[in-house]
Order: C-alpha cells, then structure tokens, then sequence
C-alpha cells in the first residue's frame, strides 16, 4: 500500500508535466485550431534553458525560472509570427502552418543539437534531491513542487478563461473566428498570446521534468506524443480536461510498468496504444466540452 | 414537360435541432421535367428540407422516396449515386484541379471499370468518353473557353457555372439548386436561367431553394411556401404570388413577394 | 509515357550500376529506394491529401517480414513474398479503417503513435526480430539457381521503382485518382458527387502502405541488415519533408524532393555534419511560406512566365 502510495506521487507528478504539455497543445489549439507538435522541442529548449542559467551560471532558481519561462514567452510569440501568421493571414488551409510547425520542430532541435554536446545536461533541483512525508503519502520534493506549481498554472489558467474578458475572448474565437472579428476581438493579438502561453507552459514542462531525465536534445518527441495523448484522452474542450488527461496517462504507465508481468521495455508502448485507442474511439476525450461547438 | 409519376415524393417530413423544430410534416412531390421552387422567410426550414434530401443528414419524423425507394438517410455519397446532384450555396469547387477536372469528378459515378482494371491500364475509352461528354457540358454552361483554368481564376459567377455543369456530369435525374441565384449579376441571373429551363427540358426534375423571388418566380413550374418549418402553401407562382397567408409570411419583405 | 519511354528508362537507369563502383552502386540503390518511397508517400500525402508517419513503419513490416518468413520459418521464397506483402495489407487495412474516420492531423498522430508502438515491438522482439541490434548474417536465396547479386541486384530495384511509378500513374489519372484529389481539396463536396470519402482513403492507404512494405523487402537485401532506427520517425520526417520540398501532388515533385534531399548531405556534411535536417527543416518551413507547390511549382511558374 506505501508502494502505491508512493508511486501516486510520481505518478501524479509526471501527469502534471503531461498536463502542462498538453496545456500547451490546448492554448494554440481552441483559437487556431493549429497542432502545434513542435511542443516537445520548446519543453526541450526550456530545459537547455534551465541547463545553462541554472547549472552553469548558478543563478537563482526563480530568477533562472523566470528568465527561461520569459525567455520561452518570446520564442512562441516569434514562432507564431515567423511560421504561422502569415500563412494564416494568407488564407491558407490549416495544414499549411501545421506542417511549418513540423519544419519548426526539426529546426529548434538542430539549432540546440549544434549549440550543445549530445549527452545529457543536468538541471538541478530547486529544493534539493530530499523526500517529503505528508502522514502516509511520501515524495521527493521535486514530485511536491513539479504538482504544486501545476496546480498553480491550471487554476490561473481556468481563472483566465472563465472569468476574465480577455479569456472569454480566446472562447469566441474558439467557437468562431469569423464572429469574433466582427466583434471586434483582434484575431492577431489572440493567436500570438496563445502561442506565447503555449510556448510557456511547454517550457514550464521541459523545466519541471528536466533535473529527473537531465536536458537532452532527443527529449522532445517523447514528450510531444506524451502531451498529445493527455490532451486527447482528456479532450480539447476544457484546461481541465488537459491535466485530467495527464494524470490517467501517467498513472496508466507507472502502474503498468510496475505491476503488469511484461517486460519493462513494452511500458514505453502504453502511452502508444493509449494514444491509438483513443484516436479511434473516442477522439473528442473523456470530458465534454461545455458549449456546443456552432 | 412533365413526366408521369412523381420522381420524388416527401413525406411528412420533420426535423428537430434540440428543442427547435425545424422541419414539421411537410410534403410534397416532383417530376421529371418540373422546376420546383422551395421558398420561405429565413429559418422557415427550406435548407433544412434540402440537406435531409440530399443526405447531409437524416431526419426524426417522415419519408423521403426517390423512384420509389427510400433515400432518408442515406449518406451524400450514397444520395449521388442514385442519380440525385446538387450544387453549393457557397461554390465549393476542388481548387487543386483545373475547370474540366472538377466537372469529371461530378460524373464519378458514371465510372464502372474496376481499380484492378485500371492497374492492368484499362478504362481508357471510358475515360475519354467521360471527357467528351464532360467538355459538351462545360460548354453548355458557357465555360467552354476555360476547360484547363485554374479554378482560383474564375469569377464567382463563373464558379457558380462550374458547380452546375459538376452536377450535371453525374446525369442525374434529379438536381437540388442550393440559392444558385445568390451574389450574381443580372446577366449572369439570366443566363442562369436559361440554364435551369434547359436542364428541365431534357426531364430533369429540378428542385430550386431561392430567396430571390424576381429569379425564381418566372422560372419556377412550381413552388411550395415554407414558414417556420410547415408548408403554408403550394401551387403556380401566380398563385402563390397572391395568397394571403404567403403575403403575411413575407410582411416586412414587399419587394420580394 | 509510351513503351519506348519506360523501356529506355529502364535501359539507362538499369545500365549505370554497372559502371559505378561499389560504394556508389550503394548510394544509387539506396537514391532509388528514396525515390520509390517518395512517390508512394506522395500519392497518398500529395494527392489523397492524407498526412501519415506510417510509410516507414510499412517499409519495416516488409524488411522484418521477409527476413523471418524467409530464414526463421523457412518458408519458400515465393510465399514468403505473398505473405509479406499481404501482411502488410493487412496490418494497413486495420489501422485505415478506423483511422479515416479522423480528420487532418489526427490520422497523422494515429500513424505515428503505430510507428512508435511498431519501434517498441522491435525492441522488445527478443530473438524474432533480433531486438535493438536487428537481423543480419542472411542473404538473398537462389532463384532459379542464380544468386542475383551486386549489379544486378540492382537492376531488381530499378524494376521496383518504375513498377511503382506505372502503378501509381495508372491509378493517378484515372477515376480514383482524381475521387483521391477531390477528397483533398474538398470532402464535402466529393462526397456530393458520389465518391465514397471513407473508402477512398482506405484504399489509398492500404495501397500506398502496401507499396512500401514491398519497397521494404527489396531492401532487407540491400544491406543484408535490418534494424530498427532505420524504420524510425526520423526517415519518417524526411520522406515528409522531401515530397513537400519537391512538391506534394507531382510525381516528378516526389522525385526531385528525394533526390535532392538525399544527395544534399553528402554536399553539406563538410559544411554542417550530421545537422542536414536543419537545413531540410528551413526548406520546409521556406516552402510553406513561399511556395507550398514545392520545387516543382517554382519551375512551372518559371515555364508559364517564359511561355
């Protein structure tokens, strides 16, 4: 029972990590409808981030933080300006900025595949590598933090969306661009927050995972198909939905991995099939949107 | 001309949207040869009685027959293999091929050799036959100068000729004009007409959706009134011109009636 | 393209390998593999407008499948063939039937999470499929007592190639190759005219997948090795990447991406090392932004501008 316990907590802590990417999907998603895979590479970039300001710089960990998340604030805005605005703004058809995205990912990857040595690069821990006890549940502290800064992010977000204006804008976008428009909603202004969001939570991710798996430049497309199964067994309709979606995945690996008699390398396959099964027979996800899509 | 049993027959006909009835126990029939119209105010249902026919979707309540057998619910593709075209309100033409690509598309159900004989090269005769009667169409419609144009060059008028001459490719027995009228000069409207008179005249059942009333009224066999989902009435255009309960439903639109 | 086209075709790319030495026939078999999967690729991205990351998964099915039925069952080698290519039928079917009913980029995560899932399975393959090291230490069997090798093992891919290309240009200008455009452009209103949405994107995915697998088991002798990374996401990218950059839809815009983007490296390699794909990434990004008809499309507007 402790066993499980204690797996519950990293368990709950790669979940959230899944749910911030998939958080990430979900922002550039509901107003573009753009799927945007190159998340995997920014959670990689932040990561490298992370490496170099916090490892080899030794700066403060929320001053480090801060700078990468800032830093990864900047490189969504650009990417949506460089690859997708003007295709968007052209009138192409959606797969358009998709597959520059795609060009994108292939692009980030290279540019710190050549900046950096290829083995992994440690990130450190903000708290230390110590173990927290809370009565019957036990955890290292980076599993507590990776959690408690994702509840943070998902309730901010929630908040935005449900009760604020601006967030309600990114909705009537979601449900329909054109009427936004012409409600005078500025479609740019909308896309490019999305892509800097998205570009933050994705790094926010990358940051959180890194002093477990080290910063390596082949540590994004595991994490993108990770995020993408989250988002689609949670469903796109609601933030909620993301680290829902997380969670179950996470679980469904660690326990697999755990106690399923096969051999460990097939764990790698859950998120796979996972991910296949709910494509095929239940693509909108486990939780409904709430407004009807028009 | 008009031929002898009815070619399509609805009835009772009802469609709900949630709690919005849309469609409620319409009926009525058409013939081959017939041009009729299907008018009403915005929201009367006259879309809705449309995409149930042409199998956008199906329906809660009634029948649809065509030659006798029932096509309620049958998906788009299954309605156009039957012999039942349409075009688009909103030109929707394939804009990765040229102008006669597009209208043989619209004749894909006249295609009957098999994919294992056109991968030991067969269907060529087919083939060229298709594009024979294709390019007669594209010329019918007056497009005859832009067989190869990209479809991104053609004016919206023009566009609206290719959705007509697609439809017609597929010989169909029957073809449903989304508001064909819409966003077209008055030349164009002419020409439009002549264009539906002609289709009729070689027995064509043709069922018209139409706002535009100066458009549809002359040309039209036939028309049958819809407000707020039932059928407020049906007859000639001169008849219908002048029914009262038609003039109470368009109140507030007195150009048009 | 007449008889006398396809045969001389055939006569001068059949002849060059034996005038090349042995790393280049190496590096001209492979090309021609590259192409012939390009072009497969590109009916079904290009012109049935389906994005897929399977190809490669496919192209490994065939390897695996002819190595094992060959020299773990022991199965006569025409059968082996038979088998091989309607496995990959098969597992194509099952996965197009229910993936056409997704839309866009959905299908495409569906193939990818297959090709990753097909990579762990290889892995984990224990002695079947010689796990993360691969099967090797085999060779192609007699046929007919003549063992086809060097040279002429060649000319079989050479064969492969343009029969995939006779395939493909048949299927293209017929009935279904346009209902497979018109699914691209606009399902809706192909679904209008009559074309069956669904069942065109099976049939072109069972096809094209199936193509590849045969692809594949030409391959498994070109090296006489077969491995998993080769089967991986990476080649998936690039088989991507090369029909955007030629042109998605062309033929000759899938033959053009692969050789480019093929032979490219070897020029860059001084320049960048093993970081091509960076500059295959800019070219992508460059050509949704530019001219999403690819290389093709640049010289058909040059050619309508001269005209």
């Amino acid at each position: 029972m402790r066993d499980f316990l204690e797996l519950s907590i990293s368990a709950a802590a790669s979940g959230c990590v899944y749910g911030l990417v998939a958080l990430a999907y979900l922002l550039m998603i509901r107003p573009t409808g753009i799927i945007n895979f190159a998340v995997g590479e920014w959670a990689m970039v932040a990561a490298f981030g992370g490496y170099l300001l916090l490892s080899k710089l030794e700066w403060p960990y929320p001053l480090g933080m801060a700078a990468v998340l800032g830093f990864m604030f900047l490189v969504g805005w650009a990417t949506e300006r460089i690859a997708v605005r003007p295709l968007v703004e052209r009138g192409a058809p959606l797969l358009a900025p998709i597959l520059a995205l795609l060009g994108m990912l292939v692009v980030f990857r290279e540019i710190v595949s050549v900046s950096f040595p290829p083995d992994p690069h440690p990130v450190p821990y903000p708290f230390g590598l110590g173990r927290l006890e809370l009565g019957p549940v036990g955890g290292s502290y980076q599993s507590f933090f990776i959690i408690a800064v994702t509840l943070v992010v998902f309730l901010a977000v929630w908040l935005f969306f449900e009760r604020t204006v601006a967030g309600k804008s990114f909705e009537a976008v979601a449900i329909h661009r054109r009427a936004a428009a012409l409600m005078g909603i500025n479609l740019s202004r909308v896309t490019a927050l999305s892509f800097a969001g998205g570009a933050g939570a994705a790094g926010l991710a990358g940051l959180l995972v890194s002093p477990n798996i080290s910063a390596h430049y082949l540590m994004g497309v595991p994490l993108a198909i990770q995020g993408f199964t989250a988002l689609v067994i949670g469903g796109v309709g609601r933030v909620e939905g993301a680290l829902l979606g997380g969670l179950l995945l996470a679980f469904a690996e660690q326990m697999t991995t755990r106690y399923a008699p096969i051999p460990s390398g097939y764990a790698q396959g859950v998120p796979l099939l996972l991910l296949m099964i709910f494509l095929l027979l239940r693509p909108t996800g486990l939780l409904r949107s709430r407004v009807a899509k028009a | 001309m008009r031929s002898g049993a009815a070619l399509l027959e609805v009835q009772r006909l009802t469609k709900r949207f949630g709690g919005l009835t849309a469609v409620a126990g319409l009926d009525f029939t058409l013939g081959g040869g017939e041009i009729l119209g299907l008018i009403g105010p915005n929201g009367a249902g006259k879309t809705t009685t449309f995409n149930a026919i042409a199998g956008t979707f199906g329906a809660d309540e009634g029948e649809i027959r065509f030659a006798g057998e029932p096509i309620l619910g049958l998906a788009p593709h299954q309605i156009a293999a039957r012999g039942i075209m349409r075009t688009f309100q909103h030109n929707r033409p394939f804009a990765g091929m040229p102008v006669i690509e597009n209208v043989l598309v619209g004749a894909h159900r006249r295609f009957s050799t098999s994919l294992w004989s056109v991968l030991a090269g067969g269907g060529r005769r087919e083939e060229a036959e298709l594009r024979r009667r294709a390019q007669q169409l594209v010329e019918f419609v007056g497009l005859g100068e832009l067989l190869e144009a990209d479809v991104s060059t053609l004016s919206f008028g023009q566009g609206r000729l290719l959705e007509i001459a697609r439809a017609l490719a597929g010989e169909p027995r029957l073809i449903l004009f989304d508001e064909p009228a819409a966003g077209l000069t008055p030349a164009e409207l002419e020409r439009l007409g002549g264009i539906i008179r002609g289709i009729a005249a070689r027995g064509i059942a043709v069922l018209v959706i139409e706002h535009d009333m100066r458009f549809l009224l002359p040309l039209a066999s036939r028309v049958v009134v819809l407000n707020f989902g039932a059928k407020i009435a049906e007859g000639t255009p001169e008849a219908v011109r002048a029914d009262p309960a038609v003039l109470n439903a368009y109140l507030g639109e007195p150009r048009n009636a | 393209m007449s008889a006398l086209r396809w045969l001389a075709a055939f006569a001068v790319l059949a002849a060059l390998p034996f005038f090349l030495g042995s790393y280049y026939n190496d590096v001209y078999r492979k090309l021609l593999l590259w192409i012939t999967l390009a072009l497969g690729y590109n009916f079904l991205f290009g012109i049935c407008g389906q994005i897929a990351f399977s190809h490669f998964a496919f192209y490994g099915v065939g390897a695996y499948s002819i190595v094992i039925f060959l020299f773990q069952l022991e199965l006569p080698f025409p059968l082996a063939i038979l088998l091989g290519v309607a496995l990959c039928a098969l597992v194509a079917l099952a996965v197009a039937i229910p993936s056409t009913r997704l839309e866009g980029f959905y299908l495409a995560l569906a193939t990818l999470a297959l090709a990753q899932l097909f990579i762990v399975v290889l892995n984990e393959g224990g002695a079947v499929t010689g796990g993360t090291g691969g099967l090797a230490n085999y060779r192609l069997p007699e046929v007919f007592g003549v063992r086809i090798a060097g040279p002429w093992y060649t000319v079989v891919i050479v064969t492969l190639l343009l029969g995939t290309l006779a395939v493909l240009l048949r299927l293209d200008r017929s009935w279904f190759g346009r209902a497979c455009r018109a699914v691209r452009d606009n399902p809706q209103a192909a679904a209008a005219m009559g074309v069956d949405v669904a069942r065109t994107k099976v049939v072109a995915f069972t096809l094209t997948s199936a193509l590849a697998g045969i692809a594949g088991m030409v391959y498994a002798f070109v090296d006489n090795t077969v491995n998993p990374p080769i089967f991986g996401l990476d080649n998936a990218f690039l088989i991507l990447f090369m029909v955007i950059v030629g042109g998605a839809g062309r033929h000759a815009g899938a033959v053009v991406g692969a050789i480019l983007l093929f032979l490219l490296p070897f020029f860059l390699s001084p320049l960048i090392g093993h970081h091509h794909v960076l500059v295959f990434g800019l070219l992508v990004v460059a050509a949704m932004l530019v001219q999403p008809r690819g290389l093709i499309g640049i010289y058909d507007a040059l050619r309508r501008r001269l005209a």
